[in-house]
Order: C-alpha cells, then structure tokens, then sequence
C-alpha cells in the first residue's frame, strides 16, 4: 500500500475536526439551548450555572407534541410497509418476469421520482377531498405513497435484475409457480435491500411537508407541520421550539447511527432521495 | 385452478403500482395541465371558462413571478454549485485512508436525516438579530461591528438560505461522489504516478473524467431538488422580506390556496414543470444509465 505523508494525516485530521465543528454545531446548539432557562438564551450565555428541563415539558403541554409524533410515526410507518410489499412486487415484475414495456414503465417511475410536488397539489387535494380524507391518516399515506415507491423501485429492481435467472429456473422445473418462486426465493433473497430501502423510504415520509400541510391541516397534523405551530405572531418560544426539535430529530438520529452501515451502503449504491 | 405464466404474474405484480401512478401521479399532471387552461378561481364558484393561453400570457407581466422565478434560479445554481464543489473536496479527503474514516461518514449523514422544517429553525435561531449565535460568533472574531438582522434584508435572507441549504447537503453529496470514487482502481492512479503525472494532472484527467456519470445524477438529482424549494423557507424567512425570498413554489402555492386562483396556479405549476422537463434533457445520458440499470442489473 501506498505510504501517506505525515502532512496529509496532518492536515486530514485537521478537516476532519473542522469539518464535525461545522457539521455538528447547529445540532449542538439546538440540544444545548433546549436545556437553558429562556433569561439565559436570550442573554446569549453559552454555559449557563442553571439548566432546566421546563421546555420539554412546554413542548408537549403548548402544542399536543405526542400526537404529532404518533401521527408521524403512523403515517410514515404504514406508507413505507406499503411501498415495500408493493414495490418490491413491481421490481420483480420488471427485474424477472418477461414482461413488456419495461422501458416506458421504468420511465414513468423516474419521471414521478423527480416531479415538483407543487405540479400535481392540487388536483390531488381535489382528488382526496372527493374521497372525503383531508385532515385524516388514509389520504396521507396514500400520496406518501407514490413518493417512497419510486425510491422502492429504483433500489430494488437493479439489485433484482442482477440476481441470476438460473435459481428461479431450477425450482419451476420442479413445479413451482412463479408465485411460489416469489415467495419461496425472492423474498429471502430481497430481506437487506428491503431493510436498507425501508430506513431511506421512512425518513423520506417522516420529513415530508408540503403534502402534510396541504391535506392535513387541522387534524392529524405531522411533526413538520406541527413545529411550526410553536411560533407566535410576535413570539418566538425558541426554548420550545428547540426541545420540540430535539424530541423530534434525536429518535431519526439515533436510527441513523445504529443504522449507518446500511444507510450509508444504501445511499452509496444508488438509493437517490429526492 | 390454472397457475399463471411468469408473464401474466408479471403484469399482475404491476397492477397496483401502476394504478397509484395513475391516480396520484400521470392524472393530476394532466388535470394541472387542462386547468392551467382555464379561468378557475374559488371566488366565483366551480365555474371554469376556458380562455386559451391567457394565463400564460399573463405571467409575462407578472414582477412577482419573474421575481419568484429569479429567486429559484440563483438559489439552484448557487447552491447545487457550491455542494458539488464542497462535495467533491469532502470525498477526496473521506476517501484518504486513514483512521477515523468512519467517524466522518457517520456525521455526514445528520444533516441528511433531520427534517429541513427542523434544521430550517435550527438556523433561524442561530441567525436571530438579537440573540443568534452567529452574529455572537462574527462579533467576538471582529468581522462584524454591530449584530446583522440578516433576515430581514433581501440579500442576507437569500444569503443564509443558501447557506443553510449547503449545510444540509453537501455532506450527503460528498457521500454519493465517494461511492464514485471508491470504484476508481487504485492500480490506475498508481500507473499515472509512475508515469510521471502529478496529483493535480491525476485528477483532471483521471479522477474527474471517471466520475463523470456519479456527478451528472448527482448534479440532476440535485438540481431537481434544490428548483423546488419550498420547506426551509417556510421555516426560515416564508418569503420575506417582502417577496424577495419567495421561490416558485411558494408563489404557486400561495396563488393556489391564499389567492383561490386555480387557473393561474396551474399554469404556475406547469411552467415549472416545463422547466424541469428542460432541465431533464440536458442530462439524457443520466436518464438512459438509470433506465438500463433497472433493465440489466448493472449499477
């Protein structure tokens, strides 16, 4: 192997300090201030003598934060269960069976996958109004769903396609269906990659805004519509707001670090987010 | 019962995916389209006229949408410029091997995961006039005499938009031009080096050309991303001051539902669609890659 210099170990150690300093900072602060007294926030004390646990409790008795973060966790859990087993049948589909127009289908998949929600909000209000689920979990998740699909579809059907014919052919020789062989070999065979494109699919739906704002304005609100209610006309709780953030990013970033080894394989093998 | 062949299976496996992309997706494309058509307002009932490109002609004399139009642009360029380059710099030092690597790519992925409603008030507390860290910050360094109300004024608001957008990104970028760079053979660099060519030669006319396809998705998927801004500025500064960091999203989304204009929203909607189909052309080789990836397995 290569021999590296010292002043590149040097220098590399000095970016990566830097580099997590710049990273992690307004994280930091966010923690560390959801923890100050609002004299010492708005005092710009760093380190204060006195730390209090007042806007945690005031994060969940101003605004209904629990619901928020059940609604979240509804919505983003059942759009991306719903994704998978669906999108992992159309990546079969399209992957292993000789199916025509897998080009044009394949497109389509890509051209939702990168359409400005704002191209289709309206009619799909008009389209969820009519079925009478503004302001409720169904209609959520069903437009949550055409987002994490196309993440579905485009993780899964490479990592399909690539898997040898030859395995499948074995077990129909010996009778079994293609049902059968979906069953029996494929969904073993996809467990990871289904795991992998789950956590991607999750977060995309649990960070989704601008349909959470449009159809469930009043009720079942999400967590990002949610945090915008603690601000006031000429007030901003920002002791609150900071805890309300906390609560909601530390279970993402703590999945996240248990996660990292898939995350990150995930995102490196194609898995494009937005 | 007869089993179906693989083909059949095939198509019934489909069947529900291509029903919601009909529903949810091709459909209210059309339909924004159709509308875009038409005179539609909530004021005056469900009545819709049909009036031909008059909404289109109409933006053309519209400041705010040339505004808003502008805003999108120069937050786009701006931003996916600065990740790119950020990016690629990033990589080139994730990619070194050296103890601590991991560290590194564990921390480049929280900004990646917290919501941008969150961070977009992680930052709108950090550039608070009169309690925000950052002019703190600044002051104690002595780069700024007085505290700035940076979102207040037109060209700071846009300023820290950006910035806090680059935050949020450019690590993930830099993650997706690793994964490029960890296909390039080492065996490659090392033949150049022997071959006499320096590390800035080695870069431009090996690194660079090889990561070419990793950068064009990138840049696209990037690019389509940052054009539909929406969330962070409804965070940080919901268009103001005035409408100087109101993108066309917002503006669409506000002739829709504050105004109740739905003809003039469609055609809106559908000029930024226009844009992102253009957009699109420009990186066919991108396109054609990710399709024959579906088709053939290859990544």
């Amino acid at each position: 192997m290569k021999v590296i210099r010292k002043s590149t170990i040097f220098s590399f150690y000095l970016f990566a300090v830097f580099f997590i300093v710049l990273i992690g900072f307004p994280f930091f602060w966010q923690l560390l201030n959801s923890f100050k007294y609002e004299r010492d926030i708005f005092s710009l004390t760093w380190f204060p003598s006195a730390y209090t646990l007042e806007n945690y409790y005031k994060a969940f008795t101003v605004r209904p934060l629990h619901e928020y973060l059940g609604n979240s966790f509804i919505i983003a859990t059942v759009s991306t269960l719903f994704a998978l087993v669906i999108g992992s049948l159309s990546s079969y589909a399209i992957g292993k069976t000789p199916i025509k127009g897998k080009t044009p289908i394949l497109l389509v998949v890509l051209s939702i996958s990168l359409l400005p929600p704002i191209v289709i909000i309206n009619p799909i209000y008009t389209i969820i109004r009519s079925l009478g689920l503004l302001n409720s979990y169904t209609g959520l998740i069903l437009v949550n769903i055409l987002f994490t699909l196309t993440i579905v579809i485009w993780f899964l059907t490479p990592y399909l396609s690539s898997i040898p014919v030859e395995i499948e052919e074995a077990a129909e020789i010996d009778g079994a269906s293609p049902a059968q062989c979906f069953m029996k070999i494929i969904i073993p065979l996809l467990g990871p990659g289904v795991f992998t494109v789950g956590i991607l699919a999750f977060i995309q739906a649990w960070n989704e805004y601008l349909f959470a704002l449009v159809l469930n304005p009043i009720t079942i609100k999400t967590v990002t519509v949610g945090l915008k209610m603690y601000e006031a006309d000429n007030y901003m709780p920002w002791g609150t707001i900071m805890a309300a953030s906390a609560i909601i990013v530390v279970p993402l970033i703590t999945l996240v670090l248990l996660l990292q080894k898939r995350i990150i394989g995930g995102l490196m093998t194609g898995g494009m987010k937005e | 019962m007869k089993t179906l062949s693989r083909k059949q299976f095939g198509y019934l496996c489909l069947t529900p995916t291509i029903l919601i992309f009909a529903i949810f997706g091709v459909y209210p494309v059309l339909r924004t389209i159709l509308i875009s058509m038409f005179r539609f307002r909530l004021q005056t009932g469900p009545t819709k006229t049909f009036i031909g490109l008059e909404n289109y002609i109409r933006m053309f004399s519209d400041t705010r949408f040339f505004g808003a139009l502008l805003f999108t642009l120069g937050f786009t360029i701006l931003t996916v410029g600065c990740e790119v380059v950020l990016g690629l710099l990033f990589a080139q030092m994730m990619n070194l091997p050296i103890k601590g690597q991991g560290v590194l790519r564990v921390v480049v992925l929280i900004p990646w995961a917290i919501p941008t409603m969150v961070s977009g008030f992680m930052w709108k507390f950090m550039v608070h006039d009169q309690y925000g860290v950052f002019n703190q910050i600044l002051m104690s360094t002595g780069l700024l005499d007085s505290f700035i109300p940076w979102l207040s004024q037109d060209g700071t608001a846009r300023f820290i938009l950006i910035l806090s957008d680059i935050w949020k990104t450019a690590p993930y970028v830099s993650l997706l031009i690793l994964a490029g760079l960890q296909t390039i053979p080492a065996s490659l660099m090392e033949a150049a080096e022997i071959d006499g060519a320096n590390a800035l030669k080695r870069y431009f006319l090996i690194t660079l050309p090889l990561l070419k396809p990793v950068l064009a998705t990138a840049i696209l998927f990037r690019i389509i991303s940052s054009f539909k801004v929406f969330t962070v500025i409804v965070a940080l500064t919901n268009g103001g001051p005035g409408y100087a960091t109101e993108s066309l999203t917002m503006y669409t989304m506000r002739t829709y539902f504050d105004a109740g204009n739905y003809g003039y929203g469609s055609a809106l909607a559908t000029f930024t669609l226009l844009l992102t189909c253009v957009i699109a052309l420009f990186f066919t080789d991108v396109i054609k890659n990710k399709i024959d990836a579906g088709r053939r397995g290859t990544r």
